[in-house]
């Protein structure tokens, strides 16, 4: 989600400065925590390193000194699933969104083919497993944005028999069927031909990712799926007032019907003060944002380059307030006690956000299992959070496709 | 699909009621027995434009077009190239949906039938339908331009189940000429070579009908997989540029290709083209009663069912020859004496061309067997013909792509 980056400004920093990678507290707790983070399916659903596929300079089976996700960052940090995220601009609509999508979908499936030893595609919950236990990553693709589907739900199918395993159903603009979180309501909710590609996604076996859209589309679509929905890459309101949040009532009703919530790490969805101090300054960044844009054109990583640039000096300015990792865990634990643990996940939007420090690749991760083992979590349920309640999103899905087919 | 062809060739037709002359229209116990046993595959069926149609059910008999699952199963045909097809002027990303919501449409169809049919990417995927007594249900992309010039695209494709790519449709794209273009390109571009590399190593059938005869031999010396024309016929006996020289069908051969023979009449008859090059008010005036009956110009299904009634109705007024289906076996037989019957099968171009008289479905096939066996073709030479050759290039094609890819 690399726009809201764009949009809310954010800060690199960290890398640098900031927070040892392990705190030590002279107990046996961190390497519990060790085993069990390396022994459990770490599954996250929302990864933008997609988009750094179509750069010479970036390669998934190297160590990258820049970005979030690559094969052995990943296996450090003991993250074995892992969500691609298809993603265009929300303007880019009609046959050229589906070109692009289908583009990057390819990218996803060859730059899997080229690291087979490391790496598996995963269609299926148990194509996941099955992955974990030959010791590789399971590869799995969700689209973020229901313009790339070009209002034509027969691409829905299309999608789906290319491995597409979720669908974001709007990405920060409506699309000509839902309304999104950060754009005016042009649909209230979901339109019928919304419900339709909802329930076509049901069919499919595809999740219904609720990030990104408004709360009326959220409804909507909690009452039409006949399968549970995820939040793909969303974080708590209650916490953070931002519109791409979700309210307790809306966690409760998604968990209620099974579904989880899966935490995003950005730093102004998780922290209030940040998140308010970013917008006071996005008046200025939109501006910089359009000059950065005739520096860079459409160049993804030129962009997030000269952002991440921005952001350290909004910082070192102190224009920006530091965030740190364990607000994360806030958020996980926000869930947990409003929904218990089997409706909560990682969704982090790395290599599409900007990570709070101490969070700043996926090497960190294990940080997260030894901060939930310390709130006093159980082994169970931290394998929960780790991927195991995603996992049984995935099979509930794929349960009502197989149920709708048969009829 | 050589639709075009026939809006601006025209044709003729009327039916499987009249017409039928020859012996062969009996068809002995031994012809039916043979055609049955054998695994019948056609390379090139236009029936994908009926399937856009959401009320269009392959599953029933129909009383027009030549293909549905009944008819299939009468003709014994086993394997079913759909093509994906649209005018080579719809380019760029609009051609990219359209080709994959046809995709979708032809594995769609599949679904909804899996008691008759299978998806099939493999010639060992068709041996296994044809022991489940299933259709095997195939896929060819008709034209380059549905890339878009894009290696991304084309791979989408092969995934997708689609086996071959015909370089061109009747139109130059980016990086191939058409045997009908302007002959933009001198055959093949650097970057269309790299798209037959990339076919090879998907495992895609690298399809040259409807190409420049510089293309295709621009195709057959970078191809490491043999290749075929999955619907063309012999320029020696009808001078179409549509159809193969008898030097190119001996070169496609060398390598191990295969022509597939179209039973479009105006690729079979000299005596067809000729009428038609005659008297050019007889295409404009099918042509204008095409747009009369076909209101919706993105309709192609309603042209191509109409477009073939109203040429048969110049046929019966007169103004067209009549050609006989006996002219397949004219250009089997002409492809088999040049290269022998390892070289030749069947690509009909049913429900996208004109069939000659007696040839107008698939349930027409077994006197194909009939007149073979009657010109004293072994039974050997004949499975070759009706579709082993074709699972032989098919194999060829696999093994060339393994090894490709075990190379990188």
């Amino acid at each position: 989600m690399r726009a809201a980056r764009l949009l809310a400004v954010a800060i690199l920093t960290a890398l640098l400065l900031s927070i040892p990678t392990s705190v030590s507290f002279g107990d046996d707790i961190a390497e519990r925590a060790r085993k069990l983070h390396f022994s459990s399916i770490v599954l996250d659903t929302h990864d933008d390193t997609t988009q750094r596929f179509f750069s010479k300079n970036f390669d998934l089976a190297k160590r990258n000194p820049d970005g979030h996700i690559d094969i052995p960052r990943m296996k450090e940090g003991g993250m074995n699933a892992i969500f691609f995220s298809i993603w265009i601009d929300g303007r880019t609509m009609g046959p050229t969104a589906i070109q692009k999508a289908l583009d990057q979908i390819d990218a996803v499936h060859e730059n899997v083919r080229k690291n087979s030893r490391d790496m598996m595609f995963a269609r299926t919950a148990a194509d996941v497993r099955k992955a974990h236990a030959e010791g590789r990553i399971a590869a799995l693709i969700g689209v973020e944005g229901g313009h790339m589907i070009g209002n034509d739900f027969r691409m829905v199918r299309i999608f789906s028999d290319l491995g597409v395993r979720y669908m974001t159903l709007s990405h920060f603009y409506n699309d000509e069927w839902a309304d999104s979180s950060t754009d005016k309501p042009a649909h209230n909710g979901l339109t019928d031909y919304g419900k339709e590609i909802v329930r076509e996604m049901n069919r499919q076996g595809m999740m219904v990712d609720i990030s990104h859209v408004s709360d009326k589309t959220f409804y909507d679509a909690l009452e039409v799926s006949k399968a549970p929905l995820i939040a793909s890459h969303s974080s708590c309101r209650a916490i953070c007032n931002h519109p791409r949040d979700m309210t307790d009532d809306m966690i409760k009703a998604l968990a209620t019907k099974g579904g989880v919530i899966q935490i995003n790490y950005e730093k102004s969805f998780i922290d209030e003060s940040y998140r308010q101090a970013s917008e006071k300054v996005s008046g200025g960044v939109v501006a910089m944002f359009d000059q950065l844009k005739k520096q860079c054109g459409d160049d993804e990583e030129c962009l997030g380059k000269k952002m991440n640039e921005m952001e350290k000096q909004a910082t070192a300015e102190g224009k920006l307030p530091h965030v740190t990792w364990e607000k994360i865990i806030d958020h996980i634990d926000h869930v947990v006690k409003l929904a218990g643990a089997d409706h909560v996940g990682l969704g982090s939007d790395f290599d599409g956000a900007t990570m709070p420090e101490g969070m700043d690749d996926c090497t960190h991760l294990p940080k997260i299992t030894e901060a939930l083992m310390r709130k006093g979590y159980s082994d169970d349920d931290i394998r929960k959070i780790l991927g195991a309640n995603l996992l049984r999103v995935m099979e509930q899905a794929e349960k009502v496709s197989h149920e709708m087919q048969a009829q | 699909m050589d639709k075009k062809l026939r809006r601006i060739a025209a044709i003729f037709a009327s039916g499987c009621l009249m017409a039928m002359s020859a012996a062969a229209d009996s068809v002995s116990e031994k012809a039916k027995k043979l055609t049955h046993s054998a695994i019948v595959v056609d390379t090139h069926d236009d029936t994908t434009q009926r399937l856009l149609d959401p009320k269009f059910d392959l599953g029933v008999r129909h009383s027009d077009g030549s293909i549905d699952i009944p008819r299939m199963k009468e003709g014994g045909l086993d394997g079913i190239f759909f093509s994906i097809w649209m005018s080579g002027k719809v380019t760029g990303p609009e051609a990219v949906k359209r080709a994959t919501a046809q995709i979708g449409a032809v594995r769609e169809q599949v679904r909804k039938h899996p008691k008759d049919m299978v998806l099939a990417t493999t010639a060992a995927e068709v041996r296994a339908a044809k022991k489940q007594g299933k259709i095997a249900a195939l896929m060819g992309v008709e034209g380059g331009h549905m890339i878009n010039s894009d290696l991304g695209v084309l791979r989408t494709y092969a995934s997708l189940g689609v086996r071959y790519m015909t370089l061109t449709h009747s139109m130059d794209v980016e990086w191939a000429d058409s045997s009908t273009g302007k002959a933009a390109h001198n055959g093949l571009t650097d970057f269309g070579k790299d798209v037959v590399g990339e076919m090879n190593r998907l495992g895609m059938i690298v399809d040259i009908s409807h190409v420049s005869d510089k293309t295709f031999y621009d195709a057959l010396a970078v191809s490491k997989a043999p290749m075929f024309a999955s619907h063309s016929s012999c320029r020696a006996i009808c001078d179409a540029a549509r159809n193969m020289t008898d030097q190119m069908i001996k070169d496609l051969a060398g390598k191990g290709g295969v022509i597939q023979i179209n039973y479009h009449v105006g690729f079979l008859s000299q005596e067809f083209r000729d009428a038609e090059k005659k008297d050019p008010s007889i295409n404009e005036g099918i042509s204008k009663e095409i747009t009369t009956r076909c209101p919706d110009e993105n309709d192609e299904a309603c042209q191509m069912i109409e477009g073939d009634k109203i040429t048969r109705e110049f046929v019966t007024a007169g103004k067209l020859p009549k050609v006989n289906y006996m002219k397949i076996i004219e250009h089997l037989d002409h492809a088999v004496k040049l290269v022998g019957a390892d070289h030749v099968g069947l690509g009909s171009d049913f429900d996208g061309a004109n069939m000659p008289y007696g040839m107008e479905d698939a349930t027409m096939i077994p006197k194909i067997t009939e007149a073979l066996l009657q010109k004293g073709y072994s039974e050997s030479d004949i499975r070759k013909i009706l579709g082993e050759n074709t699972l032989r290039v098919m194999s060829e094609v696999e093994r060339v792509s393994r090894e490709t890819k075990s190379k990188k």
